[in-house]
């Protein structure tokens, strides 16, 4: 049966139409069995079908019939992105025996239904998927390209993200390099004290993931270091690491090899001069992390007022002090009543709040800073009873384990809570009387009434943002949210990959997520590292450029072109690395002898295609 | 019972939903041997029966069926459906051992080809818990259209008897004397994905699911927004007319301590605002109103989610709702408290009404297994902080809302790190198993 599908790949092409209705993601809008109908007559196609779920089991088989049958030798699914099931059919066609790249695939749902409505809507789709019939006639076999992996990770960021991955890695037998900028591991967890909900010391966590990174003799730990070169492809990535001596000697004091509180843990190796270093690596982890929300100046108070603060310097002053009773003492001041604000920084909104010189707002929640602001709340009811908690929120968003509990006592323990809106949040005034600062806001929750209370203290809570890894992103040429944050392929088919082939997400560089969530993606991350690298080798597309070697006559203008030096000449002729070229087409575009094309992306395949576009 | 069938694997996952197949197939990829236990007759758990996901509105199906295929085609993973568990054990480092019962479904799996004849000749129409109820299936069938295996089974409590599918069946794989028979499989490590059940509200009936018509749980809302859904559009079930106005009920089972579920559930403000911008594009002329205590849009792109459905025209109220019972007219009417405003208790009238239902774990270890649960029922994680998918049971892990409510991104991301831990246990087992 398998040797009679090969022999029926060569053969006059018989094409196989498969049109989706994506359950109503496509259907309602465009009438898919006019779109069948339309094209079944189109020369070379076999058969048109329609399903409600082509990318289902039963989707799949009904394809694998046809192959099977020996009725069709070339397949057209017409369905969402490519990005998103394109893999799925090359699956299914391959587990018919058949080549997988005799497979076109016409996006109807992104570029069609889910912009275009009605008429016109149907017959784009009508020649979207003429379109790629005439593809699909002329595609030829390929074989997939088969290169060596390296059996080594670099994590970039030696917070809790990059911890756990390599901690994971170590434990597979894959080898690390844990690239961290600072010259302390534990990243932005340091900076906190005790962790909700379960009461945890930080410095815990990190030193017991540190110290088995420090063990470990899979691991090498660059701190202080920066990757400064990129170049290569999945499983053998090159990388150039530059160590800088940091611009404040780090104090004696903590140079001892554990975790310092607020500091982080010292691993040792701080550089004494500046050096770089080549590695080659397989995959890239990003545990990156986060960046807190500065407020700007006069924001809520903050910045004209000393009496203003953030939640981190308040968890940084509690912990620092021995007292346990009476009162809460801040900057030697006795705080008989504190505001606590939410979402400063996050939440916000066009129109209400002030962009900045990019137009640009932190429009997401920060998913911590509720749970982390009622931790503290009851810190200070818990410990200094004497001082009074005013909390002034949107939304309390306690939604984790055990968290739904520190919202439960913080009002038990008599913490004020008021509601505002975005448009009307507090405003925090200086003004002579027995309170330094004075707190007005509408409160949703009496009646919208205007509320003016005095305080000492006011704390808030600032959000995540994006770390600034520009030139990172722009070196890898990785995808970037609208949020800044990076950018997943998807968020639930795959959830800590980039669209960059061999580089993953692990943590706070994707969004914010609590030390729990971080270290599932963490994990998450170091499995698809391990089935990654695990088999030796990985298999890339071949959709790269080739030389027709009758026509080529050496005139090296590809070479001059191609940006990614996948080119060489070979005695006179051109030579196509194949592992290096991205099929990006430039050299196709040069050649004054039509001698070198992308393989699968043809210029006779393209031609086919606007021929097709043109009549349909 | 004597077991008749042994299979030795790398792993054991128990659970066939979303977050499952994850464990297995990152577990698979890495070179792994699974066993995939389901006590369905279908892989894909709660999220194939769902319509479209938040936040970015994809179709459930579109993320489930290919998971869902990759697995049952895996060369290292191996489906156990309709099976239940009657115990799993820790008997020593490297190995565990899970008994299963494989529960008769009166048709030969190895035999029957999914034609359905079957289900066409069946004269008995039950109703259908696949579509909230809504319709009727009959007593031999297929789960639903993208279920795998897509193998029928009898619904014995329903069956006449009268024979019809045995003799329309063209394999002869209607078996009325199928017993059921002992599984016994043995592995080195197990991943508990066992997910979750809704909240039932029998403790609270002043909410009226399941006395009033047109108080409908959020699940059934996903049936009727659904592709293959009962009606294939949204109907009010009382008389089957377009509701006008339509509300939802937020923290009906979280959040409240009167139904001993004090946690919050995590996914219930994101799918009701989901649904409600579902159904203000199957029904743009109605008015749609989301009762809450918090709206929590925590997650990446949630709470852009969350402001578009207000700039869309849904209406969010601050309110605790108490009471709801029948209004004139076939109307629900809601008692409430309205927590901004003039404040007070008021009233108002809507065609429809939709209880955005909580999550409550659907498995209970107990006598079966002993894995450590916290007092909200879920297995307890054992190293929350830094490693959340280790259990109190060595070499045992979790993996989705089996420790607790989670969504769906949240979940496929753990069944990862699942899958992760149980490599690494295996790894150090034996060195080079993969």
């Amino acid at each position: 049966m398998s040797d009679e599908i090969k022999k029926q790949e060569t053969a006059e092409p018989r094409v196989g139409v498969y049109i989706c209705h994506c359950g109503g993601n496509i259907s309602d809008h465009v009438d898919v069995k006019k779109v069948a109908e339309a094209v079944k007559d189109i020369p070379g196609v076999e058969v048109s079908h329609t399903d409600m779920f082509m990318c289902s089991d039963p989707g799949q088989e009904l394809i694998q019939k046809d192959i099977k049958e020996g009725s069709i030798n070339r397949v057209v699914v017409a369905s969402c992105a490519p990005s998103l099931h394109e893999l799925t059919f090359r699956g299914a066609i391959s587990r018919a025996d058949m080549n997988p790249y005799l497979y076109e695939h016409a996006n109807i749902r992104e570029q069609d239904s889910w912009v275009h409505h009605g008429d016109p809507a149907t017959s784009k789709a009508v020649t979207l998927v003429a379109a790629a019939i005439a593809k699909a006639r002329g595609l030829k076999p390929l074989e997939a390209i088969r290169v060596d992996a390296a059996n080594h990770a670099t994590i970039i960021g030696g917070g809790i993200a990059g911890l756990r991955a390599a901690v994971d890695l170590a434990a597979s037998g894959i080898e690390v390099a844990l690239i961290e900028k600072t010259p302390f591991l534990g990243g932005n967890a340091s900076k906190l004290d005790r962790v909700f909900p379960t009461s945890e010391k930080a410095g815990d966590l990190i030193a017991y993931l540190a110290d088995t990174v420090m063990k470990s003799p899979l691991i090498t730990i660059y701190p202080c270091s920066e990757i400064t070169g990129f170049e290569g492809y999945i499983g053998n990535f090159t990388l150039t690491v530059s160590k800088k001596p940091p611009a404040d000697a780090v104090p004696g004091d903590i140079r001892e090899k554990y975790f310092h509180p607020f500091a982080g843990y010292y691993p040792g190796q701080t550089p004494t001069e500046a050096s770089e270093e080549s590695l080659t690596t397989g995959v890239i982890i990003f545990a990156t992390g986060f960046e807190l929300y500065e407020p700007s100046r006069g924001e809520f108070g903050y910045g004209d007022n000393e009496e203003v603060i953030t939640l981190r310097q308040l968890i940084r002053d509690m912990a620092d002090s021995p007292q346990d009773s009476g009162t809460l003492r801040i900057n030697n001041r006795t705080v008989r009543r504190v505001a606590m604000i939410h979402c400063v920084g996050s939440r916000q909104i066009p129109g209400i709040h002030e962009a900045d010189e990019d137009d640009y707002l932190n429009e997401y929640c920060s998913r911590t800073c509720c749970t982390a602001t009622l931790q503290a709340a009851l810190e200070i009811r818990d410990r200094y009873p004497d001082t009074q908690v005013l909390d002034f929120y949107r939304d309390i968003r306690t939604y984790g384990h055990n968290q739904e509990d520190y919202y439960d006592r913080a009002s038990e323990k008599n913490v004020l809570f008021f509601r505002y809106e975005p448009d009307e949040s507090p405003v925090i005034t200086r003004e002579s009387g027995e309170y330094p600062l004075t707190v007005r806001v509408r409160d949703k929750l009496t009646f919208n009434e205007e509320i003016e209370v005095g305080v000492d203290l006011v704390v808030l809570a600032t959000g995540m943002q994006a770390a600034p890894i520009t030139s990172l992103v722009e070196m890898m040429k990785l995808p970037v949210g609208s949020d800044k944050f990076l950018q997943e392929v998807h968020p639930k088919l795959r959830p800590v990959e980039m669209a960059n082939g061999g580089i993953f997400l692990a943590g706070t560089s994707q969004a914010p997520m609590d030390i729990n969530e971080v270290c599932n993606a963490a994990q998450a991350a170091a499995a698809k590292t391990v089935a990654l690298l695990g088999k030796g080798y990985v298999e890339l597309d071949p959709f790269v450029a080739a030389v027709e070697t009758d026509k080529c006559k050496g005139s090296g203008k590809c070479i001059e072109e191609c940006p990614e030096k996948a080119i060489t000449m070979n005695g006179n002729l051109a030579e196509v690395n194949p592992a290096l070229c991205t099929g990006c087409g430039m050299c196709v575009a040069v050649c004054p002898e039509n001698a070198i094309d992308v393989q699968g992306w043809s210029l006779q395949e393209y031609e086919d295609m606007v021929d097709a576009i043109v009549k349909f | 019972m004597k077991s008749k069938r042994d299979f030795q694997f790398d792993a054991i996952v128990i659970g066939g939903g979303i977050a499952g197949l994850q464990s297995a197939l990152d577990l698979g990829d890495q070179g792994y041997t699974v066993a995939v236990v389901d006590k369905d007759a279908t892989i894909g758990g709660k999220m194939i029966r769902l319509s479209k996901v938040f936040p970015t509105l994809d179709c459930a199906s579109c993320i489930t069926t290919p998971k869902m295929s990759s697995a049952a085609h895996h060369d290292n993973i191996t489906l156990f459906t309709y099976c239940t568990l009657d115990n799993l054990k820790r008997e020593s480092p490297d190995r565990v051992v899970a008994q299963l019962t494989q529960k008769p479904r009166y048709v030969d799996p190895d035999k029957c080809i999914g034609c359905r004849k079957c289900e066409y000749d069946c004269p008995v129409y039950v109703p259908d818990d696949e579509q909230g109820g809504f319709n009727m299936r009959k007593a031999i069938y297929i789960p639903f259209s993208n279920a795998i295996p897509q193998i029928a089974l009898l619904d014995a409590e329903n069956c006449a008897l009268c024979g019809k599918c045995a003799k329309v069946c063209p394999t002869d794989a209607v078996d009325y004397f199928m017993k059921p028979e002992a599984i016994t499989l043995t592995a080195s490590t197990a991943v508990l994905a066992t997910g979750f059940e809704l909240s039932p509200l029998d403790q609270k009936p002043q909410y009226g699911l399941g006395r009033l018509q047109n108080v409908v749980s959020s699940m059934q809302m996903e049936r009727l927004l659904a592709p293959h859904g009962p009606y294939n559009r949204v109907l009010r079930p009382s008389d089957g007319r377009e509701p006008d106005s339509i509300a939802y009920v937020q923290c009906a089972g979280s959040r409240d301590k009167s139904l001993g579920i004090p946690y919050c559930s995590r996914v219930c403000c994101m799918y009701a605002i989901k649904q409600a911008m579902l159904l203000s594009g199957a029904l743009p002329l109605a008015d749609i109103t989301i009762y809450y205590m918090d709206i929590r849009a925590f997650g990446k792109g949630y709470e852009q989610f969350y402001q578009n459905a207000k700039a869309m025209g849904i209406e969010f109220v601050k309110a605790k709702v108490a009471q709801i019972s029948q209004a004139d007219d076939q109307k629900v009417m809601l008692r409430y408290e309205d927590q901004e405003g003039s404040g007070g208790v008021m009233e108002r009238d809507h065609d429809l009404v939709i209880l955005s239902l909580g999550m409550v774990p659907q498995w209970n270890p107990e006598g079966i297994c002993s894995v450590g649960c916290g007092q909200d029922g879920f297995i307890k994680p054992a190293i929350p902080k830094i490693a959340p998918t280790v259990t109190d049971l060595e070499g045992v892990f979790t993996a989705g809302v089996a420790s607790g409510p989670k969504d769906i991104v949240d979940t496929i991301t753990e069944a990862g790190a699942a899958a992760m831990e149980a490599a690494n246990y295996l790894k150090a087992l034996n060195g080079s198993t993969a």
